[in-house]
């Protein structure tokens, strides 16, 4: 076997389609798992057009990363869907310019990689990720007026945003005087988060509702300071139970112990 | 002045929930070293401003951490490098309440706060370095 005959040989048995054309995009070679995926023979696909054979989003427009290997000279990559029969899948194709002997191009050589355990584990974890989300802001009743929101992880503006919409849906619903907001599971207040609390206080207080943020601790309270962040006059207390003490002293309840 | 470095981990910043990870690193190497609780959370939250803004500002980059000595004694070393469009006034990045996306403003300048050493290296070519020293 010569060394070019064994290295075609070698392309022929990669377990994904290979695929070059030529500039008309005219088939010049698919490898055996190419020709597996079309269910046809090299004889019934030689010289075909590859968009005629791949009916795929990107056929035809400017879209194909074969198109663009060639004008840019270059490997390119991208996210495609090919329909085969009345199947559509999910593919990951790279296309590199096809170059003769001299450098010439000559055409395009193409691979494509079959994703579509990627995308279904993608959405699936998109999913997830919303559902995490949904139920990582539970903005809870404790008491008559009282609504209490326990954040925990890492705050970044996306979940602010959801906290926000929330909590103002809460206090809307319940029509609270007193939202008690317990960072003690918050990973690092940085300023980002500082930036979404003071933010989050303002918009309840818009909506005639007070908010008191829990659950600050030594190092929390000496970061803030650090950072040189002014809380300005948000009300802070370092325990759940001392802001629950607050919120019923403000809203005149008396607590005793039963006799 | 020659330091050693003793441990080091990298963490990729492509997006803003890579935090988390750079976050919970930083404080497990601090804790390592000694650091006290408070000092693990400052160093924590220096490390949460430097990728939220290699992410934010500088399209992702890398954040890594080092456990290093020198002849004083022992100490962490955040370094977040990033390939953005860099920062085109430093001095005013560091000023506090500057901002250039309504946030605080207060990163930069709290960073420097936070830790012993802190140098900032950016131009529009390179991206932004930045390399921040805290000691035990």
């Amino acid at each position: 076997m010569s060394g070019a005959d064994f290295a075609v040989s070698i392309l022929g048995q990669v377990p994904t389609p290979v695929m070059a054309v030529n500039n008309d995009y005219e088939l010049i070679y698919l490898n055996e798992t190419g020709l597996k995926l079309l269910g046809k023979g090299w004889e019934e696909v030689k010289g075909q057009k590859c968009y005629d054979l791949f009916n795929s989003a990107h056929c035809k427009s400017d879209e194909c990363r074969v198109k663009q290997a060639i004008a840019k000279q270059t490997t390119c990559t991208a996210r495609n869907e090919v329909r085969i029969g009345q199947r559509t899948i999910p593919i990951e194709y790279t296309a590199a310019p096809l170059r003769d002997d001299e450098g010439n191009i000559i055409g395009g050589l193409e691979y494509i990689v079959d994703i579509t355990r990627q995308v279904r584990d993608e959405r699936k974890l998109q999913e997830q990720s919303k559902t995490i989300l949904e139920i990582s802001t539970p903005a809870i009743s404790l008491w008559e007026g009282i609504i209490v929101l326990p954040l925990v992880g890492v705050v970044d503006s996306f979940r602010a945003q959801q906290m926000m919409q929330a909590m103002l849906s809460k206090i809307k619903e319940t029509a609270s005087k007193i939202i008690i907001l317990d960072i003690q599971g918050v990973a690092a207040v940085d300023t980002a988060v500082a930036n979404h609390l003071i933010k989050i206080t303002k918009a309840t207080k818009l909506m005639g509702c007070k908010c008191l943020i829990s659950g600050i601790s030594p190092a929390v309270a000496e970061t803030i300071v650090q950072l040189g962040i002014d809380l300005g006059d948000i009300e802070t207390s370092s325990t759940l139970k001392d802001a629950l003490a607050d919120a019923f002293e403000q809203l005149h309840f008396d607590v005793s112990t039963a006799k | 002045m020659s330091r050693l470095v003793l441990e080091q981990e990298e963490v990729e910043l492509t997006d803003i929930s890579d935090n988390v990870l750079a976050l919970s690193a930083a404080r497990h190497m601090a804790e390592r070293i000694g650091f006290t609780e408070v000092e693990q959370s400052l160093i924590a939250t220096a490390v949460s401003e430097l990728s939220t803004n290699a992410v934010r500002y500088g399209g992702g980059g890398v954040l890594i951490l080092r456990h290093i000595s020198n002849c004083k004694g022992e100490g962490i070393e955040v370094e977040a490098v990033d390939s953005g469009p860099g920062i085109a006034d430093i001095d005013q990045a560091l000023t506090d309440s500057y901002s250039t996306a309504q946030s605080l403003g207060l990163g930069l300048p709290g960073v420097r706060r936070i830790m012993d050493e802190f140098v900032i290296e950016s131009s529009e070519e390179c991206g932004t370095r930045c390399v921040a020293r805290k000691w035990r």
